[in-house]
């Protein structure tokens, strides 16, 4: 091998690394869109199964929707962007019970709106920077009578895109607790927050 | 060769929205330098400062709730029961209907996207109601949409209000309509004066005839959306002031957009 090939070779490794590199960087436009869209495609896969027909495998399909959820969703992030100011004044412990309970109050309340849910089309259309390290996916869901556009909030952590916040025709879905939550703590205890989401649970 | 001038008019029609839209400035440049310039700590993952929700006046709170344990009770109770019974229509009768009544709308939202400034949506406001009146037979079809791509452009009269910054006043929840405000209960009687059927004499339609139609345009309305209520009741910590944040968030939304 000559010399002028060994530099030619060199070179050409050198710009394969950085190629790479450049596109290992997960800030790469178009990645948080294709996150959303990919946990979305998943969960139209389940609605679709032809497998998955009838009352018998709703128990099934929901408990898929909920390891989709969890993928898709970062809930602490969504508890403490909900609670805001007031989060401090909730303990390690009484944190992780908000987490718990407003998880699965979200779960359950849209588990069966989704489920109703097949003919539906879903267009991903643009990525908008919020900040650093968050983005807004932007979506419309084409009905036969109506179109929704849907936005999911998207964190960057730990090089995953996660749902921290979904806003449907203009209202966010944090806002719409916190202004919830904040009426409660207005004069009550964070333990009053939990009473009633526990209760709220309970019913299912 | 009276042909020659009306296809003229239609090949203005069919590229009326792509002339306007050519008007259209382009859209803004995501700007990724906004909110950069404060760097965190990547592992402590502090929250960012989080945009309050907007706030409503309610001073006549007891009046509201007591208006809204009402409309609850008329969901369940009557509008439900009927429009689920309603729904045995076949699916594509009820959406001709949607359509027929959506298009008596038509003018409204483009006089009100005219006010507004916002004259591409006029214009294609316009052209779907001449298209849908005419091609679509009285509405039946959304010809506009289906065959040319021009989409609805929804503009109301309350809206058109906060367009020239007009603020709620206070929060109203009016009978049958839902969560409202000073400025748009105007808003809905400004709506219901660039309504077509409320200009045809009563020799043609008698004002039970016209709430009859109101009735079945909400009923053929609901019959599409029977469920939604319901999983936001099932979601929602207090109702009433879920339902109360959801109109300020929604309606603000709105205002900004007719701004754009």
């Amino acid at each position: 091998m000559s010399f002028k090939e060994e530099v030619i070779k060199k070179c050409l490794i050198g710009i394969i690394i950085t190629v790479c590199l450049i596109y290992s960087v997960p800030a790469l436009a178009g990645v948080p869109l294709d996150t959303v869209k990919g946990h979305s495609d998943k969960v139209l896969d389940v609605l679709r199964d032809p497998a998955l027909k009838g009352e018998t495998a709703k128990k099934i399909k929901k408990d898929k929707l909920r390891t989709i959820s969890e993928k898709m969703f970062d809930f602490s992030e969504l508890s403490r962007r909900t609670l805001t100011n007031n989060w401090k004044k909730f303990s390690p412990d009484q944190q992780k019970e908000f987490i718990s309970l407003y998880t699965s109050i979200l779960e359950d309340a849209y588990a069966d709106k989704i489920l109703a849910y097949s003919d539906e089309k879903i267009l991903f259309t643009k990525e908008v920077p919020l900040s650093e390290r968050t983005v807004e996916v932007q979506s419309t869901v084409i009905q036969r009578s109506t179109e929704i556009p849907i936005f999911y909030r998207v964190i960057l952590k730990d090089g995953e895109w996660r749902v921290y916040d979904v806003v449907i025709e203009g209202v966010s879905l944090i806002s719409n607790y916190r202004t919830q939550f904040k009426d409660i703590l207005a004069n009550k205890p964070p333990e009053a927050v939990l009473e009633t989401l526990r209760k709220k649970v309970g019913k299912g | 060769m009276k042909l020659i001038p009306h296809f003229i008019l239609a090949l203005v029609l069919v590229f009326l929205p792509v002339l306007l839209s050519a008007e259209e400035p382009p859209p803004a440049s995501e700007d990724y330098s906004a909110e950069t310039s404060v760097s965190e700590s990547a592992d402590e993952y502090e929250s960012e400062p989080e945009a309050e929700s907007p706030q409503i006046a309610d001073p006549l709170i007891p009046v509201n709730k007591a208006m809204f344990t009402v409309n609850d009770k008329l969901y369940f109770w009557v509008l439900k029961p009927v429009a689920q019974g309603y729904a045995h229509v076949p699916e594509d009768f009820r959406i001709v209907f949607g359509n027929i009544y959506d298009n008596l709308w038509a003018p409204s939202r483009m006089l009100n996207n005219l006010l507004q400034l916002r004259l591409k949506g006029a214009g294609n406001e316009l052209l779907r109601f001449v298209l849908n009146s005419v091609v679509g037979i009285g509405g039946c079809g959304d010809v506009a949409r289906d065959a040319f791509n021009i989409k609805k452009q929804e503009a109301d009269f309350g809206q058109t209000l906060g367009h020239y910054g007009i603020e709620h006043g206070m929060y109203l929840v009016l009978p049958v309509f839902g969560p409202s405000s000073l400025r748009d209960g105007v808003g809905l009687v400004g709506d219901q004066l660039m309504y077509p059927l409320t200009y045809v004499g009563s020799s043609h339609l008698t004002t039970t005839q016209k709430v009859e139609i109101a009735t079945h345009e909400k009923v053929n309305d609901t019959s599409f959306r029977v469920g939604d209520y319901e999983s936001f009741k099932k979601s929602a910590i207090d109702p009433y002031i879920a339902m109360r944040d959801a109109f300020v968030q929604h309606r603000k939304k709105k205002v900004d957009e007719s701004k754009q």
